[in-house]
């Protein structure tokens, strides 16, 4: 564990948790009294039916909804508030379901608009475009470009994204949230749509960001095989609220979570 | 080899470089780098930028790694392989086990593990030095049937942390234990350079196995060296020119070039980022000598066609009209014919406008040695690059005796591999050549063949009274320039007369850019000649889009009809030029495409005949019993080692003229 991360950690060993967290729309209830604690450098996964409220937990977490009741802490500070813009500078990034990057930009630009909140020369700077801005270009050039090193995009780095096929965009989407250096990594189904390679590449690139970066990474996921596989601990949804929690071995063998996938009789 | 020599003397001078007493690889490293130890060696990209190595950078690399292997037990005379794909590691490697006299065996990296076990077990390997996780994977699978080999070394740790082999060592910690070494023991790298001599093996050289096993060729360093004299001597190569290393280290003129020229002109060597970025690569290096193999410059050629064919009227209007000034111009120059200067002005002009931007595009704009080499290529796609201003040269060896024919000087024949090499009398008798009676290219002379590893027997039968038998079916013109017509098994006669050269079909065939590989055969009764067909799906794909012509997968794409009747097209314009006797009669586009990974093809893209004949028995069958369409069943060997049956119809389709 490094410094920071041990500096980073909350006084009860969980990087980030929520408490009692509850989301509804109209009548609608999405999340009831949620409590989900995420560990240091594990791979969370959550797991559920469709509608069971795995992206509105991830979008509560990231700031885009805010819940009505209960807390989320990230280092024992309560951000339930905070808007996602502050949430990203203190470290929370997160990657969409549907890919949400700049088309018309190449995917060097891309990346580098995940390193907009490291930049701290201003709009007159860039334009007079003095050697300050000069090294910072430099300096963020490099670190995108371990990323796209990291996550084997050099063939498409000067390439626009709208002529990038799904797997790539993902991909791409994945290295504009590591540019961020995050301290958590939400991950909303990276592996949807995916052929069987691209999947391998992704659940390998998400192995190793754990290894290298040493963060926890909490990762939604329908391809049970994948989850099984990577996960150290599992969250299952159903209806709002969690049904399971566990290893994956446990989760495999639970009947609730079984009853959710299958429907009660077939379950029997 | 002790005394300093003065500033870059005898640059580009090899025979005056042996005269100073070199006779290996490694002594040339030390003696260039202290001449131009400051000047750039290597240029790789790393995290988007160009970072540049030195000849001292280079020689310390290799130092401390070489007495690193000493220090893990690599003694002289062992076999230290190779496995990766080109980059400065690996060549440190290869000048590091020459050094403390290890031979080396390059082995090509997609190879499956299979592959890789024979070549371990036939050479002695006992280290190997790879690339990343997926060659560590690979051998690891072979642990218990390679007990001999007691080191893997990898450059590349990304992946590697969970490993806890104990045979596995990472690069950099090898060179860690060297340069420990190296401060109990300050000149044991030069002791164990200067002990070198010119009649030992620096590599061996398998043999692309296109008719069975691989052989190894044992090359030596009197061996190298003069294969380099040979090319040196043939064109001139301005030392310090900028070249591209991409194909593998397995394949011996990559050695010649890569290595041995690399080392002795020298070259400025520059490795791309991977092989996906080549082309962009390419553009930002400059390259002045490239050496590619007629599949990578018959792919060139066809990603220009491809591109042009969806380019907007006017632009495709302004190509062709560049493509005939070019024509007019550059193959009447290659002819030694007077141009007229109506014409010299208009190619001055195309030139000016459409033909350099184009080279530009494909970073050959600076390239004044671009060499094709390894089997024969057609006459056309040659004719295509001198028309855009790159003069590709043919040329012609075997990895027993290296290259022996070179296109030369101005002017020489398209179809030809071009005029024999000469070598220095100080490697041996003159390089010679006689064709046989049976039409087979024999040689002799130069440094000689030092033999197959392990197999002297097979050395005396290729011995045919002191000549070397290529196995190559050659003709001489009668401008002296030798003209390759097929490997001399491959030679089948028709049962009408006239004998057919497969070979010398399939080059032709393959020009066309929506066919990626041809086998041609004789149906069963001898009568006729008949094609298997490989469609290009980069190509015909994309054509089948702009159509509307919909389809799935790669076989149903190549047994649609439309499809079949665009290659029956291209196979009629090629028919126009082959005598009545040899015209294709038949063909059949194969419902997947050939690949290395089920032995359909060799590392290095070659047709493997024999096999191929066996596993599409049932088609020739089929061609032979008249029908128009049968089932077939094709076996499907997945990378992971699953076997699977493709099941489908496929066509038989006929060019007879009604």
């Amino acid at each position: 564990m490094t410094g920071q991360n041990r500096k980073d950690m909350g006084r009860n060993g969980w990087l980030m948790r929520t408490r009692d967290l509850n989301l509804s729309f109209g009548g609608v209830t999405a999340l009831q009294q949620i409590d989900v604690n995420v560990g240091h450098s594990e791979i969370l996964a959550i797991i559920g039916p469709n509608g069971a409220g795995k992206t509105c937990l991830l979008n509560c977490l990231s700031g885009f909804y805010r819940p009505q009741t209960g807390q989320i802490y990230f280092c024992d500070q309560e951000i339930t508030h905070l808007k996602p813009h502050k949430r990203a500078g203190i470290g929370i990034s997160r990657t969409f379901q549907g890919v949400q990057l700049f088309l018309g930009l190449t995917v060097i630009d891309n990346l580098l608009t995940g390193r907009h909140i490291y930049m701290k020369t201003n709009v007159i700077q860039n334009f007079l475009y003095r050697h300050w801005t000069h090294r910072e270009e430099m300096c963020e050039r490099h670190k995108v470009e371990e990323i796209i090193d990291f996550l084997e995009i050099r063939h498409i780095r000067h390439k626009l994204v709208e002529s990038l096929s799904y797997g790539l965009r993902k991909r791409v989407d994945l290295g504009r949230a590591l540019a961020m250096e995050p301290k958590v990594l939400l991950m909303d189904e990276p592996m949807a749509g995916m052929n069987l390679e691209e999947k391998e590449d992704m659940a390998r690139f998400v192995i190793e960001i754990r290894k290298i970066k040493d963060i926890p990474i909490v990762i939604i996921e329908h391809d049970m095989q994948v989850v099984m596989d990577i996960s150290d601990r599992i969250y299952a949804l159903n209806w709002g609220h969690i049904i399971a929690e566990g290893k994956p071995g446990e989760i495999k063998k639970d009947q609730e979570v079984i009853k959710a996938y299958l429907g009660e009789k077939l379950s029997k | 080899m002790t005394n300093r020599v003065g500033p870059e003397k005898n640059l580009g001078n090899l025979s005056a470089i042996l005269g100073d007493g070199i006779e290996t690889l490694p002594q040339l490293l030390i003696y260039q780098a202290r001449q131009i130890g400051d000047r750039v060696f290597y240029r790789k990209k790393l995290f988007g930028v160009w970072q540049h190595y030195t000849w001292n950078d280079v020689l310390e690399q290799v130092k401390t790694f070489a007495m690193g292997l000493v220090s893990l037990g690599v003694k002289r005379g062992e076999t230290v392989a190779l496995v990766g794909e080109n980059e400065p590691e690996l060549f440190w490697s290869e000048y590091a086990a020459q050094a403390i006299g290890a031979k080396v065996v390059c082995l090509y990296s997609d190879l499956t593990p299979p592959q890789m076990e024979y070549m371990f077990i036939h050479s002695d390997t006992i280290t190997v030095v790879c690339e990343d996780q997926e060659q560590v994977d690979k051998i690891l699978k072979l642990e218990n049937k390679i007990p001999a080999i007691k080191t893997i070394i990898y450059w590349n740790d990304r992946g590697m942390w969970n490993y806890k082999n104990p045979k596995l060592i990472p690069f950099q910690q090898v060179q860690e234990i060297g340069r420990e070494y190296i401060q109990q023991n300050s000149d044991s790298f030069e002791k164990a350079v200067s002990s070198g001599k010119g009649t030992d093996t620096a590599l061996l050289s398998y043999s692309s196995g296109a008719t069975g096993l691989p052989k190894g060729c044992i090359i030596t360093y009197k061996n190298l060296f003069d294969m380099v004299f040979r090319v040196t001597n043939a064109i001139s190569l301005k030392p310090f020119s900028q070249y591209l290393s991409y194909n593998s280290l397995s394949w011996c003129l990559e050695q010649i070039f890569g290595i041995a020229i690399g080392v002795s002109l020298p070259f400025v060597i520059n490795f791309p980022e991977e092989p996906e970025t080549v082309i962009e690569n390419l553009c930002e290096m400059g390259i002045e000598c490239i050496v590619l193999t007629p599949r990578q410059w018959e792919g060139l050629a066809s990603m220009v066609e491809s591109k042009m064919a969806y380019a907007g009227a006017i632009r495709r209007w302004f190509y062709k009209w560049a493509l005939a000034a070019g024509q007019k111009n550059n193959l009447a120059l290659l002819e030694a014919k007077k141009i007229p200067f109506g014409s010299r002005l208009r190619y001055l002009l195309s030139d000016k406008t459409v033909l350099y931007p184009l080279r530009s595009n494909l970073g050959l704009q600076n390239a004044y040695l671009a060499i094709s080499s390894g089997m024969g290529m057609a006459p056309d796609v040659f004719r295509f690059f001198h028309t855009i201003g790159i003069r590709v040269r043919n040329s012609y060896g075997t990895t027993e005796i290296g290259p022996v024919a070179m296109h030369l000087d101005e002017t020489y024949d398209l179809g030809s591999v071009g005029k024999w090499l000469n070598t220095h009398s100080s490697f041996g008798p003159p390089l010679e050549y006689k064709v046989s009676d049976k039409g087979e290219l024999l040689v002799r002379g130069g440094s000689g063949f030092a033999g197959y590893y392990k197999e002297e027997k097979t050395e005396v039968n290729k011995d045919y009274k002191g000549w070397f038998r290529t196995g190559d079916m050659m003709k001489v013109t009668n401008q002296n320039e030798l003209v390759y017509i097929d490997r001399l098994e491959d030679i089948r006669p028709l049962s009408i007369g006239e004998s057919f050269a497969p070979q010398f079909i399939e080059n032709r065939l393959r020009f066309s850019t929506f066919i990626r590989d041809a086998i041609t055969i004789l149906d069963g009764n001898k009568l006729s000649v008949a094609a298997l067909i490989n469609i290009n799906a980069a190509t015909v794909g994309p054509w089948a889009e702009h159509r509307k012509i919909r389809y799935t997968t790669f076989t149903d794409l190549s047994q649609n009809s439309k499809v079949r009747e665009l290659i029956k097209i291209e196979i009629e314009k090629i028919n126009h030029f082959l005598p009545e006797k040899l015209k294709i009669k038949f063909f059949i586009n194969l419902p997947k495409e050939l690949d290395p990974d089920e032995d359909e093809l060799t590392q290095t893209q070659k047709l493997r005949r024999c096999f191929l004949e066996q596993k599409y028995a049932t088609f020739i069958s089929a061609i032979s019993k008249g029908e128009t369409e049968f089932k077939a069943e094709v076996p499907i060997k997945y990378r992971d080692g699953r076997n699977s049956v493709l099941s489908t119809t496929v066509y038989i389709n006929d060019l007879i003229q009604e």
